[in-house]
């Protein structure tokens, strides 16, 4: 298995604040790989490096073999990287449907005249998008939403959905940023079946980040432990909860010794 | 399928521009009513329709770049006034001070709407720069400029005060500033630029109907919802905000090219703030971010005066009787009722038609 996103030292930081400090990892294709570590550990700090929403103070981030260091945010995407975000980010005065071929744009391919001139050719592009998404709308089982606005949806579909937007860029690579937080345990469940499946069925490496313990030991296959913008290990899940300096970070250290 | 015509039965149907009978059946209705009434009204209210029909073109072409790509534009008056310049200038007829060249209408219509589209490409890296409140003041700034301009450069406007004649109607080489004859029956000067109006409005509704339904707009309302959302799913702001812009020019120059040619004349004080504001505020009364929505503004701000005169006939008062002369009543009521939709109906005028509409379709039940 080749490398589809790599850290070479990388480093950012806001003013004094070390959000992250020489961190270096890579990320096989094809892996489930998880992310975690307590709050401020530096994890979405991450994703908004390898998605460009930050450009990293020093260090490369390279997306197979890649430095995407200087590209804008729009540029990465093209390249196959889709990401959700951990305070839902879908675009609330649109119905389901729209939110999923907003996903889609770059597969639709016209201009902005041949768009408002909305020719034959846009026509047949417009009905295949359509049909992309009702294949992601099947897959994640939102049939039933499809022409439901988002604000009247509750917060676990509302969470389905924004993953639906991300497939609908047929990603390589899919980042996401704790699909779990705030849920039940059914509806947690249900998030971690969806993954499974988008990493078994649609073979799109998937990164993730998240508070759920349980889950995460469940269903990734690496583990990466960030506290304080600093990698404190990286490996399989097994190895990690045996970890000395992993059990310090979440559980502290003993002083009666 | 026979019995049940409104069900879709695949994603054409769903996507069509009028995807049920009923309104196509209602489309049908108002365009036969419009031009019926074209061969009864008189001057006045054709010269009103007609100023509602190109105002909500050009209200159109503010509500692409403000309703739904939602970067504030306070300039979108000047670009109507650079589109009466351009058609003014191909079109109108010279002197020994003022440019005109006379030129076929083929020429100035789109070339009217070509020049304020770049003119808008070229500045829109300013709402790539800048957002919301810092965008609006920037385009504040750009009105002044364009009304130091329109004011001074006598050649072409015929300076402040003076003004100058617009575009003469000739297409193919034959003038229809005197009307002609379709068969026996003759067409009005007046009655001709309606038309003309109405088939450009008619085209323009289409587009911005079809820039909805595509990817263009999506693009553009995720931009106005979600910037940072919008750019990590793949959409490039420069590009889209340039588009926006752009088109938003090319509607607004468009609409100003015939815009005045029913009065003859433009003076270019006509372009000042008060002209720009008055398509945001015919965009919000009528509901922006909606295909309808200015099309409903243009018309309730274009026929306003006309309905106040009518009330005043009906009542049997005339003008000078009444404190108020009609343009203040009518600047008074356009501001009260901008004021009460913000408070009261954010949807503007196509919040009530909203409601109107799903009360009927669930009639007689009330949910």
């Amino acid at each position: 298995m080749s490398t589809i996103v790599s850290f070479k030292d990388v480093s950012l930081n806001f003013g004094g604040v070390k959000a992250l400090n020489n961190v270096s990892f890579d990320i096989k294709e094809g892996s489930l790989h998880a992310i975690i570590g307590p709050n401020g550990a530096g994890k979405t700090s991450i994703f908004n490096c390898i998605s460009g929403i930050y450009k990293p103070t020093s260090g490369h981030v390279e997306f197979k073999g890649e430095n995407i260091g200087s590209l804008r945010p729009d540029e990465i995407a093209n390249k196959g990287v889709a990401r959700t975000f951990q305070n839902i980010e879908l675009f609330e005065n649109m119905t389901v449907l729209d939110n999923i071929l907003i996903g889609a744009h770059r597969h639709i391919d016209y201009g902005s005249i041949s768009g408002i001139l909305f020719g034959p050719s846009v026509r047949e592009k417009e009905i295949e998008a359509r049909k992309i998404a009702e294949d992601i709308i099947d897959f994640l089982e939102i049939e039933e939403y499809r022409f439901s606005y988002i604000l009247s949806l509750p917060y676990g579909i509302q969470k389905r959905v924004e993953l639906a937007r991300a497939l609908a860029m047929k990603p390589e690579i899919i980042l996401l940023d704790e699909p779990a937080a705030g849920m039940n345990n059914e509806e947690t469940e249900d998030i971690a079946r969806f993954i499974l499946d988008i990493h078994e069925e649609l073979k799109i490496t998937t990164v993730l980040v998240d508070h759920d313990m349980n889950m995460v030991m469940d269903i990734a296959e690496d583990v990466i432990v960030m506290d304080f913008g600093q990698k404190l290990f990286d490996g399989i899940p097994k190895d990690a909860i045996h970890d000395k300096q992993v059990i310090e970070a979440y559980l502290g250290v003993s002083t009666d010794k | 399928m026979k019995g049940r015509p409104n069900l879709y039965t695949d994603y054409r149907k769903e996507i069509a521009i009028l995807n049920t009978t009923t309104q196509k059946f209602w489309a049908l209705i108002g365009l036969t009513l419009l031009i019926i009434s074209s061969f009864f009204f008189s001057q006045y209210w054709m010269y009103l329709i007609t100023t509602a029909l190109l105002t909500a073109v050009a209200a159109w072409g503010l509500n692409i770049v403000s309703g739904f790509a939602g970067q504030i534009s306070l300039a979108h008056g000047a670009f109507v006034g650079i589109g009466t310049y351009v058609s003014a200038v191909l079109g109108g007829v010279g002197s020994s001070y003022i440019r005109g060249y006379e030129l076929d209408m083929l020429i100035w219509l789109p070339l009217a709407g070509i020049v304020p589209a770049i003119i808008g490409l070229i500045i829109s890296p300013l709402a790539v720069r800048l957002k919301g409140l810092n965008l609006g003041l920037v385009t504040l700034g750009l009105v002044f400029i364009a009304s130091y301009i329109f004011s001074n450069w006598n050649s072409v406007t015929g300076g402040s005060g003076i003004g100058r004649k617009t575009a003469k109607l000739k297409i193919f080489g034959i003038d229809f500033n005197d009307g002609f004859y379709a068969g026996s029956y003759h067409i009005e000067k007046d009655q001709f630029i309606f038309f003309l109006s109405l088939i450009l409005f008619i085209f323009a509704g289409i587009g911005v109907k079809n820039l909805m339904r595509s990817k263009i707009g999506r693009a553009y309302a995720a931009i106005r919802d979600r910037d940072i959302a919008a750019e990590a799913i793949g959409i490039n702001l420069y590009r889209f905000k340039a588009s926006a812009f752009a088109l938003s020019s090319f509607y607004a120059g468009v609409a100003g090219s015939l815009i005045f040619v029913m009065s003859g004349g433009v003076d270019p004080t006509q372009f000042n703030l008060v002209y720009s504001v008055t398509f945001i505020a015919i965009v919000i009364v009528g509901g922006a971010g909606t295909v309808l929505g200015p099309l409903f503004g243009a018309a309730f701000f274009s026929l306003i005066p006309g309905v106040i005169k009518y009330f005043l006939h009906f009542f049997g008062t005339t003008a000078d009787q009444v404190p108020l002369h009609p343009t203040q009543i009518e600047r008074l009521v356009f501001g009260l009722l901008l004021i009460g939709f913000l408070i009261f109906e954010s949807r503007g005028l196509w919040g009530i038609w909203f409601r109107l509409r799903n009360y009927f379709k669930a009639w007689p039940f009330s949910y």
